[in-house]
Formats: C-alpha cells, sequence, structure tokens
C-alpha cells in the first residue's frame, strides 16, 4: 500500500520534475567533482533485507549495522524504532537504535559530496527521503550504497528493491525535503571519511555513556591518530582511558592537551586529577593551580580539585 | 502493633538509606574532579557555532544587506558573541540549511537578515537573543 502509493506519487512527481532545472548539489558535484572522489563505486557486499510496509527505518539501519559487522535484523530492531501510530521511525530514534546497538551513530553534513565520499570510502550511508511533497509528505529510510558520476545517479537498497537505481538529480529533490538527512553507523575504531572532529566526538562520547568506556576505546585512540591536536580527542581519549584505569595513557593524552590548549581548563583539570590518582601531589598541585587561575566556566570543578590535591598533601 | 510497626519502619528505612548511600559511595571519590567529555565538546562546538555564524555575516551580499538597513557588522557580531549556546546552535542549524554554492541571497538568508535587523532595530522582538539599541 505505501509502496503503491509511493511510487505513484514518485511518477507524478518526476512529471512534474521534467521542466525543472538541475539541483544544486547535483549540479555542483557533476560540474566540478572533488579530485579526492572516484568517478564511480558500489557496495556490492551491503546485505539486503526486504521489508514490510513501513518498514523502512528498522530495514535501512539493520542492513548498515550489518554491513559493518554487527548482527541485527530489521524484527529486533522494530520495537526499538518503529512507532505505530506515526508509521515510521524518527530521526533521533534512528542514531538512538544504532548507538544501543554498539555503533557509533555519525548524522553526516547535508552535502551529497559528503554522502558519495562515505561510499567510496566502504561505509553504506541511511538516507531519509520525502517521496512526495513538502504539504503531503512520504517518508522513506533506504540506504545508498553506490553512485556513478558517469551516468549520474545514485544506488539504493530501498523498500522492495535490493538494487534501485535514482537519476542523481531526483535523488537529490527528493533527499533535500528531509532536509538532506543522511547518518552513517560506525563500528569500534573507524571515523567517517568525512567526520567533523568536535561532531564526531559528541558522537562517540553519546555511545560511551550508554556502552561503557572499553566498547570506544580504539575509537578514541583512531581519532588522536587522525586528528592529533584536537582538544574534545584529547579529552576523550584521556577520560575514558581513566575511566580504564590506564593513568599513564590518560596523562599522556591531558598533558598534551594542556600543551596544545594552554587556556584549557578542563585539560589541566584532568591531567591534576590524574596525578592525584597516582599520589604525585606536587606535579597535580601546580596542575590545579594553573587551571583555577584561568576562571571560566569550569572554574568551580577546577577549585573542587586544588582543595581536593591541598587536603591529600596535608594528610 | 504499633509499636512492631514503628521497629519495622525505622529498620527498613535504615536499611534502604545505608544502600543507597553504598550504591552512591564506590563513584564518588573516582571521579569527583574530571571534566567529562561532552562538557568539552560542547563548549568547542559552540564555539564552532559562532564562527560560522560570523562568517556568515562577513559574507559580502550579507554584509551589503546589513548595511542597507543600517547595522554594522560589528553591531550584529556583538549580538552574536552575546548568544547562548544554545541559541547559537540553532542560528548555526539554520545556515546550514542553505543550499551549498549558492551566491544569491534566497528567501530564507532574506528572512533571516530581515528578522535578525528588525530584532536589533526594536521593531520586532523574534529572536530571544537580540537587544533593541537603545537610542
Amino acid at each position: 500500500m505505501f509502496f503503491r502509493d509511493a511510487r505513484f506519487l514518485v511518477g507524478v512527481f518526476l512529471l512534474f520534475l521534467g521542466a525543472c532545472a538541475t539541483p544544486p548539489q547535483t549540479r555542483l558535484v557533476l560540474d566540478s567533482p572533488p579530485v579526492s572522489l572516484p568517478r564511480r563505486a558500489e557496495l556490492a557486499e551491503v546485505p539486503y533485507f526486504a521489508q514490510d510496509a513501513y518498514q523502512c527505518g528498522p530495514a535501512s539501519l539493520a542492513m548498515s549495522l550489518n554491513a559493518v559487522g554487527i548482527a541485527v535484523t530489521p524484527e529486533t530492531l522494530k520495537p526499538e524504532l518503529y512507532l505505530p501510530d506515526r508509521h515510521g521511525s524518527l530521526q533521533v530514534e534512528m542514531l538512538a537504535a544504532a548507538r544501543r546497538n554498539g555503533a557509533v551513530a555519525y548524522q553526516l553534513a547535508p552535502e551529497l559530496n559528503d554522502v558519495m565520499h562515505e561510499i567510496a570510502a566502504g561505509t553504506p550511508v541511511v538516507v531519509l527521503q520525502n517521496l512526495a511533497f513538502s504539504w503531503y509528505p512520504v517518508w522513506h529510510y533506504a540506504v545508498a550504497v553506490g553512485y556513478d558520476l558517469d551516468s549520474a545517479e545514485i544506488i539504493l537498497r530501498s523498500g522492495p528493491e535490493q538494487r534501485q537505481v535514482l537519476p542523481m538529480r531526483t535523488f537529490e529533490y527528493t533527499w533535500a525535503r528531509s532536509g538532506y538527512w543522511a547518518m552513517v553507523a560506525m563500528p569500534p575504531g573507524k571515523i567517517p571519511e568525512t567526520a567533523e572532529p568536535n561532531s564526531f566526538i559528541a558522537a562517540v562520547s553519546a555511545l560511551e555513556k550508554i556502552s561503557g568506556p572499553e566498547r570506544v576505546q580504539s575509537t578514541y585512540i583512531a581519532a588522536l591518530k587522525r586528528w592529533p591536536g584536537n582538544l574534545s580527542a584529547q579529552i576523550g581519549a584521556g577520560n575514558t582511558a581513566y575511566r580504564l584505569h590506564d593513568l599513564a595513557r590518560a596523562e599522556a593524552a591531558f598533558r598534551q592537551a594542556a600543551q596544545d590548549h594552554p587556556d584549557s581548563v578542563a585539560a589541566l583539570n584532568n591531567l591534576a586529577q590524574t596525578l592525584a590518582d597516582q599520589a604525585r601531589y606536587e606535579e597535580a598541585l601546580e596542575a590545579a593551580q594553573r587551571a583555577v587561575s584561568l576562571g571560566g566556566p569550569l572554574a568551580q570543578t577546577a577549585q573542587q580539585t586544588l582543595a581536593d590535591i591541598e587536603r591529600a598533601m596535608k594528610k | 502493633m504499633t509499636q512492631q510497626h514503628s521497629y519495622f519502619m525505622r529498620w527498613t528505612s535504615r536499611v534502604v538509606m545505608l544502600s543507597m548511600l553504598a550504591m552512591g559511595l564506590p563513584l564518588q571519590p573516582a571521579f569527583a574532579g574530571i571534566v567529562e567529555t561532552d562538557q568539552v565538546v560542547s563548549h568547542e562546538l559552540a564555539g564552532q557555532d559562532r564562527a560560522r555564524i560570523n562568517a556568515f555575516i562577513d559574507r559580502e551580499d550579507v554584509l551589503s544587506q546589513l548595511q542597507q538597513r543600517g547595522v554594522t557588522a560589528g553591531e550584529a557580531k556583538a549580538r552574536v558573541n552575546a548568544l547562548t549556546d544554545d541559541e547559537a546552535h540553532m542560528i548555526a542549524g539554520k545556515l546550514d540549511q542553505l543550499p551549498a554554492g549558492g551566491d544569491i541571497i534566497d528567501a530564507l538568508i532574506f528572512v533571516f537578515i530581515i528578522l535578525l535587523i528588525t530584532d536589533i532595530l526594536g521593531f520586532t522582538k523574534v529572536f530571544p537573543f537580540t537587544h533593541a539599541i537603545k537610542r
């Protein structure tokens, strides 16, 4: 029912489109494709789950999770995702369900370019499309698994079609109406090709809260390698090591952070705490005093750390 | 009966209190002094959001729209600096929805600019973060 409706509407829609020009992102990528982007790519090995009516959310997420080695079926995801009275799944629920299954759920920048870069790097991309009109939305999740710049096409695992080939501009029109929503699910230790460091670390930290530090440790190590000077990556790596009682690694990360970002209260404070836990109070005291002297919104935490160290030294 | 009842209550409440204390204890000392990753990340992201809004204000087409309406880039940026992290994120998110590579001011930018300017000039009050210029 859903698909018959959707297809009819897409048909009607395409008639309208016939007269329109190529949408901006498609035009941009076809006219001046980035040199880093191969002419074509297809992830043929991404598994396919056919879907029942309205089940495109669980099916799409299951495909993307299985592609990175997390074995789930649409049926197991359904209770986490499907909202019966909405006949579908919300975007935030898609991200949360990926996380609950142990993946870092990262929302891509709203760029067609980035979707293709991810595919070229071997990562399938879950996309949200509005197949009809803004005033009569037919929402649909699919998995983008391939593209071809020469024939201007996008290849999707979509609903009942294992290999749907859409003209790039049609894809852009349907995707634009979802606000260019796209996500990838990453296994431990892997970073999306197009990831922006701070947004990615936010996604890792969100996973860490429900999975615990062990699951994300390798991802932080990879993040430090990719963005050596990034404060969020340094603090994240240090905090995770600290939680795993790997104080040497934590100390190294915080020390580097404090060196690269001398005005970061967080780096100095966490360094002080890590040193204090090793009973190296003199060094800890110095770091804590520097943290306190910087002031700012974290001043209270820094003062607390300093007071704790001073109390420990009196004992 | 009442005596028994109050004994029971007293002991139950003691057991419950102790077990709640015990649950809280082992976590407290170890992590007390650590600044969490998400605190750092949201601060970094907010800085990025502000930088993006400022870069938008610096665009030539946007600057000329501002100037035509008697608002300097400096005034607009002073407002950006006064945004809370959440507000900056909201505005930056709106900028994200602008078409990539578009070089003309489309309806969205236009509406955004007009509302921002009229807010600053004190004709409207759409954005919670703008403060009208006192004259």
